[in-house]
């Protein structure tokens, strides 16, 4: 019983994932879907207001180096009533985000899509979902 | 006992229980009170009965005939007005409000979830998102020629039996009816009238008829909207910081434009 309960939570999830939530603005002019990106650091700062929610996050490049990375989430209102509280994500916490780049590759800049705290647990749906590409 | 009977005497017991289910105020009229939503908030999916924020009425889905909106009925003028304008201009990305809805529900503004207080004297609509309000007195006053011209309007409202009837003017042509890069821009020759109606404790029903004969050709009627009852009783404070999306007006100005 448990499987079959997991197996629909599973695809309710997915379907959740694959309509299209609340068109936004033009986040495709500012975020390249074909670009996908998967980084891990830790969180320096979560912005939660509107228009948009931010997620500052410290990554490690090869060098060692600190780069400090911005990633473009969706309403807090609509993120907390799907999950997510203000308690679960601080300074320090390691992620992994799940997103899309900037165009402007010089921009340390990208659209969050999906977020993995170090426990495992993922949060979805965040990003303003764009359908005018 | 006759099919048919049984029937009619089922109908009229639901219609019954219907009407009583409907909260009321102690003058009476039916209580507008509550957080309402769709059934869900922005990514979420409807807990059930409600209509989704992510697919709300009037916002076509690529299925069947494309749905009338303000924008679709300007006049060639508006239009080509609207095609100098794009995404970069859209007024809720400088945490403005609409004027009317994003998803066709002008007490949510832009959002999914907005908040009605009654009062004896005034039904009192706030919204979450960009914190609107709106105080609607029904003691039989006119508009106000008082105050200025706003991004919201000045509303009067009466009831026309159990249905509370909203009359806004005197809007500003600073906003958009929508957000999210739709171009909508109107004048401020705006005026918008809507029914609410309560059919049961948990559903609120609203239907809405927006005019603006200096860039419409004809009256735009809104698709009726059918909210339910959040799971909560209080919208939530949110601040609102338009420095944060820059980059995304200047990506958004250099699109083509319409």
């Amino acid at each position: 019983m448990k499987r079959i309960f997991f197996a629909l939570s599973t695809l309710i999830l997915l379907a959740a994932a694959a309509v299209p939530a609340f068109a936004h603005h033009s986040f495709a002019a500012a975020y390249d879907m074909q670009q996908p990106i998967t980084l891990h650091g830790t969180i320096d700062q979560v912005l939660l207001r509107n228009p948009h929610s931010w997620f500052m996050l410290d990554v490690k490049n090869e060098k060692g180096e600190t780069e400090k990375w911005a990633f473009e989430a969706g309403t807090p209102s609509g993120m907390i009533r799907n999950g997510y509280t203000p308690q679960i994500i601080k300074h320090g916490a390691e992620v992994t985000i799940k997103g899309f780049r900037a165009r402007d590759a010089s921009q340390k800049r990208g659209m969050l899509r999906e977020l993995t705290t170090a426990d495992g647990k993922t949060f979805g749906l965040f990003g303003p979902q764009e359908n005018k590409q | 006992m006759k099919p048919a009977i049984v029937a009619l005497l089922f109908a009229c017991a639901l219609g019954a229980q219907t009407k009583s289910d409907v909260p009321r105020t102690a003058d009476g009229h039916p209580d507008l009170s509550g957080v309402w939503w769709g059934g869900a908030d922005v990514g979420g999916r409807p807990a059930g009965g409600g209509r989704g924020a992510g697919a709300p009425a009037g916002r076509g889905g690529g299925r069947g005939p494309a749905p009338v909106t303000f924008s679709s009925l300007y006049t060639d003028a508006a239009k080509a007005h609207a095609k100098t304008l794009s995404d970069k201009d859209d007024p809720t990305l400088t945490c403005t409000p609409t004027a009317f809805g994003t998803l066709n529900v002008s007490m949510w503004d832009v959002g999914a979830v907005g908040q009605i207080v009654q009062t004896p004297k005034f039904v009192i609509f706030l919204a979450e998102t960009y914190h609107g309000w709106q105080i609607v007195p029904f003691d039989g006053r006119p508009h106000r020629d008082t105050v200025p011209p706003s991004n919201r309007g000045e509303a009067v409202g009466k009831w026309d039996g159990d249905t509370f009837v909203v009359d806004k003017t005197n809007f500003n042509d600073q906003t958009w009816i929508s957000a999210e890069g739709r171009v909508s821009y109107h004048s401020d020759a705006l005026h918008v009238i809507e029914r609410y109606r309560r059919i049961d404790k948990d559903t609120l029903e609203i239907e809405a008829t927006v005019e603006d004969p200096k860039v419409l050709t004809k009256p735009w009627i809104v698709p009726k909207q059918t909210l339910k009852l959040a799971p909560f009783d209080q919208i939530m404070p949110l601040d609102c910081n338009s420095s944060d999306v820059k980059e995304l007006i200047d990506a958004a100005a250099a699109l083509p434009k319409n």
